[in-house]
C-alpha cells in the first residue's frame, strides 16, 4: 500500500494544529486506487501485483476535540454526519495532533477508529497520527507523522506516506549545442519537417499553447485567492463579534451573581465568605466563585482554591454516562480542561476534569496561548495513561475508563476524587 | 543584544512549510518581514533588554544560484523585499522591515551547514537582530516509516578560538493566527509566477543561442512545455484545490458563526 497527501493540505493541517492549544483532529477526504503493475521474471511471463493507493485530497479539521465522540470513545453518529454532511462519502481515514506524545495510537483512538470503520463502510480506513516534540529551549521543534492501517493484521501496519512535489526543476535538460552533423541530408529533412513545429516568428507553437494554459491557470488561483482573502476577513469579523457577546454575557453573569450575593450577605450576615477566598488566583477566583454560587450547588463547608470536583457535581445529576446530556449553569461555568481540549459542552463523564484541577490553573476561554508545551503535558501524560490501560485484560471501554483508580490522576489530589467513577 | 525569542505567525509559517514542501530537490529560500520588540520594562533595571523578533509574513526568493548546497540572496531580491515591506507596514500600520530569512534542508539535517552560519553571519553584520530559520522536510525513517518535518532559528556568534562563526539556538514559538493574513495570501500564490518566471529567463538565454539546429530547438521547447506542465500539476493544481477547500470551509465557517451570533445575541437580550 502506498499513499500520498498533497505538501498543500500538509501545511494545512500543521497550520491548524499550530492554531490550537490542544490535541487536534480532523477527516482525511481522497479516494483510493488501485494501481496494477505487471512485471516479468524468470519463473513466470507475466505477474501483475496489485497496489492500493491510498491518495488524501484535502482535510475537513474539527472545530473542537470530543466533537463526535465522548469521553468514553463512544462515536455519534449524528454529530459524525453533522460534521462531515455530504463530504462522508469521501472520508478515507481521521488523523490526529498530540504533542510529546509516543507515535502510537492510543486506546481511545483505536475505539474510535473501530466504529468509524463500521459507520462510514470504509473497510481500510487510514489514521494519520502527528506527534510535535521539542527541544527543551524551544529552538528546534519536530512534527513526527505515521500514516496507520489498524484494520489490517498487527504486523503490516505503516505505511509510508509520500508528499509529491515538484521534485528536479533542473534546468540541465536545455541542450545548449546541437550534436555536429555534417549531413546536408539531415539539415535539410528536419528544416523541412520541424518547420511544423514553429509559427512564423521562430517561437515553438507548443510553447505559445502552454503558457496560455498556465497564464489561464495563474489567473484563476489569483482570483479564487481574492475570494479567499475576503472570506478571511468576514470570518475574522463575525469571530470577534461572536467573542465579543460572549465576554458581555459573562461580564452579565458575573454582575448579577455579584449582585446576589450581596443580596444573600446582607440578609443573612452569618454566611459571609471569608476573606481568603478573595486571594484565589485571578483565573481560578472568577469560575470558582461563579461555579460556588450557581443554584444547584450546595453549601460547601469552607472556601477551596481549587475549582469545585467533578465528583462533587455528579452527585446532583443521575449517574447515566449520556455522552450528550448537558447541565449548562453548573458544568459550563467550570474551568475548561486543559490541554485536553474544551467539547464546548459540558459532559458529566469525570475523566475530563481530571487534569483541569493540576498544578497549572486553566487558561481562560478565548486567551490566546503562545506556549504550546507546557499547556499539553498534560494530554500526553492522559493519552499514555489510556494506552498503559488498554494493555489490562479487555473489560467493556465504558467500564474500563469508569475504574480508572484515582491515584493515576496527575493532579495529585486523589483523596478527594477518590469517588471518581 | 542577541535576539532573545523569535515569534512566528502561524499563516507565515503555513507559508514556509508551502514553500519547504513544494520541491525535495533542492533547497528553497525566503525573507521574513516583521518587527523587532524589546521589552522596556527591563531597560529600566540596566538589563539587557528581552529583543523578540515578531514574523508576520514571508517573501519567496527566486534562486539566483541553483546549487544544490547554497542559499544566497542577490541584493536586487533584498531591495524587493524591503518593499513589500513597506506595504505590510502600510497595511497594518506598523513598522515593518526585513528580520531574517529562511531556508530548507529536503533529505537532509535541520542544522546549519558551515556556508549556512557564515551567511547568517554576514546578514547579522547589517542587522545583528537578523535571524535564520530552516526547515528540514522529506525526512523517512525507513524502519519505523515515520515522516519529519523539523524548523528551528538560529544566530551565528564568532566562535571562542579562530575567525570561525558557530551557530547559537534561539527559541522560536508559532503564535495562533486563526485567519490567513493577505499578505500571507499572496506571497502563498507568488510561487507558481515565481516558477514560470525562472523557466523563462532560462529558455530565453537558450533560445538565443543561434548555433541550434531545429531537432534542439524543437527538444529544448518540449523541455520548456514539460517543465511548466510539472509546475502546474506539482504547485498551481495543488495550490488552486487548497485555496478552493479554504473558501469552502470559510463560507461553512462564516455560517455556524452567524448562527452562534444570532444565539448569543438573544441569549443576551433576555438577560
Amino acid at each position: 500500500m502506498a499513499a500520498s497527501i498533497s505538501g498543500y493540505t500538509f501545511s494545512s493541517v500543521c497550520y491548524h494544529s499550530a492554531n490550537s492549544n490542544s490535541d487536534h483532529e480532523g477527516f482525511l477526504l481522497g479516494e483510493v486506487r488501485h494501481e496494477e503493475t505487471v512485471s516479468i521474471s524468470d519463473t513466470q511471463i507475466s505477474s501483475s501485483e496489485l497496489l492500493q493507493v491510498v491518495e488524501v485530497h484535502n482535510h475537513e479539521p474539527c472545530a473542537q476535540l470530543f466533537s463526535f465522540y465522548d469521553y468514553a470513545g463512544q462515536v455519534n453518529e449524528e454529530s459524525l454526519n453533522r460534521i462531515l454532511k455530504d463530504r462522508r462519502k469521501n472520508v478515507i481515514g481521521w488523523y490526529r495532533f498530540r504533542r510529546n506524545t509516543q507515535q502510537q495510537m492510543s486506546f481511545r483512538e483505536q475505539i474510535i477508529h473501530k466504529q468509524l470503520t463500521q459507520l462510514l463502510g470504509v473497510p481500510d480506513l487510514v489514521f494519520l497520527l502527528f506527534s510535535f516534540i521539542s527541544t527543551a529551549n524551544n529552538s528546534t521543534h519536530a512534527l513526527e507523522y505515521v500514516l496507520f492501517r489498524p484494520n489490517r493484521s498487527r504486523y503490516n501496519q505503516r505505511v509510508t506516506l509520500s508528499i509529491p512535489n515538484l521534485g528536479n526543476t533542473s534546468q540541465q535538460e536545455y541542450k545548449v549545442s546541437s550534436v555536429p552533423n555534417t549531413s546536408l541530408n539531415y539539415a535539410k529533412v528536419i528544416k523541412e519537417h520541424g518547420a511544423e513545429f514553429f509559427d512564423k516568428d521562430g517561437v515553438m507553437k507548443d510553447i505559445r499553447t502552454i503558457f496560455q494554459v498556465y497564464g489561464a491557470l495563474q489567473d484563476k488561483v489569483q482570483s479564487v485567492c481574492g475570494e479567499v482573502e475576503q472570506s478571511e476577513r468576514v470570518k475574522e469579523k463575525v469571530q470577534e463579534e461572536v467573542n465579543k457577546l460572549k465576554q458581555q454575557i459573562v461580564l452579565r453573569k458575573r454582575k448579577t451573581t455579584d449582585e446576589e450575593r450581596r443580596l444573600q450577605e446582607a440578609q443573612n450576615p452569618e454566611l459571609r465568605l471569608t476573606p481568603e477566598e478573595n486571594t484565589e488566583p485571578p483565573e481560578t477566583a472568577l469560575l470558582s466563585r461563579v461555579a460556588f454560587h450557581t443554584p444547584s450547588t450546595p453549601e460547601r463547608p469552607g472556601p477551596s482554591a481549587n475549582p469545585p470536583a467533578y465528583s462533587d457535581l455528579l452527585s446532583l445529576q443521575n449517574d447515566s454516562l449520556l455522552p450528550f446530556s448537558s447541565s449548562p449553569t453548573s458544568a459550563a461555568l467550570l474551568p475548561r480542561p486543559q490541554a485536553v481540549g474544551s467539547p464546548g459542552h459540558p459532559s458529566p463523564s469525570p475523566l475530563g476534569l481530571g487534569l483541569s484541577a493540576g498544578p497549572n490553573p486553566a487558561p481562560s476561554p478565548g486567551q490566546e496561548d503562545d506556549d504550546e508545551e507546557e499547556d499539553d503535558e498534560d494530554s500526553s501524560e492522559y493519552e499514555n495513561l489510556v494506552s498503559e490501560v488498554g494493555q489490562l485484560p479487555p473489560v467493556s471501554a465504558i467500564v474500563l475508563l469508569q475504574g480508572r483508580p484515582a491515584a493515576l490522576s496527575p493532579d495529585g489530589d486523589a483523596s478527594v476524587r477518590g469517588s471518581q467513577t | 543584544m542577541a535576539v532573545s525569542a523569535v515569534h512566528l505567525e502561524s499563516d507565515a509559517f503555513l507559508v514556509c512549510m508551502n514553500h519547504a514542501l513544494s520541491t525535495e530537490k533542492e533547497e528553497v529560500m525566503g525573507l521574513c518581514i516583521g518587527e523587532v520588540t524589546t521589552d522596556s520594562f527591563f531597560a529600566c533595571f540596566g538589563v539587557d533588554t528581552n529583543r523578540i523578533v515578531h514574523i508576520h509574513s514571508v517573501i519567496i526568493l527566486r534562486r539566483s544560484d541553483k546549487r544544490k548546497d547554497r542559499v544566497e540572496i542577490s541584493p536586487e531580491q533584498l531591495s524587493s523585499a524591503a518593499t513589500e515591506s513597506y506595504r505590510l507596514a502600510e497595511m497594518t500600520g506598523r513598522p515593518m522591515r526585513v528580520v531574517g530569512w529562511y531556508h530548507s534542508h529536503p533529505h537532509i539535517t535541520v542544522w546549519p551547514s558551515h556556508v549556512d552560519v557564515r551567511t547568517q553571519a554576514m546578514y547579522q553584520m547589517m542587522d545583528q537582530g537578523f535571524v535564520g530559520l530552516i526547515f528540514s522536510c522529506f525526512i523517512e525513517d525507513k524502519n519505523t516509516k515515520t515522516g519529519r518535518v523539523l524548523y528551528t532559528c538560529f544566530q551565528s556568534v564568532q566562535a571562542q578560538k579562530g575567525s570561525e562563526y558557530e551557530r547559537i539556538e534561539i527559541p522560536i514559538h508559532v503564535i495562533p493566527h486563526e485567519a490567513i493574513g493577505k499578505v500571507c495570501l499572496e506571497s502563498a500564490v507568488e510561487l507558481p509566477r515565481i516558477l514560470c518566471q525562472e523557466e523563462q529567463d532560462t529558455y530565453r538565454k537558450i533560445h538565443s543561442l543561434t548555433q541550434l539546429d531545429p531537432i534542439t530547438k524543437i527538444h529544448n521547447g518540449s523541455v520548456f512545455t514539460k517543465n511548466l506542465c510539472s509546475q502546474m500539476s506539482a504547485v498551481s493544481g495543488p495550490l488552486l484545490q487548497w485555496l478552493e477547500d479554504r473558501l469552502e470551509q470559510n463560507k461553512q465557517n462564516i455560517i455556524e458563526l452567524q448562527l452562534e451570533k444570532e444565539r448569543l445575541t438573544q441569549e443576551l437580550a433576555t438577560m
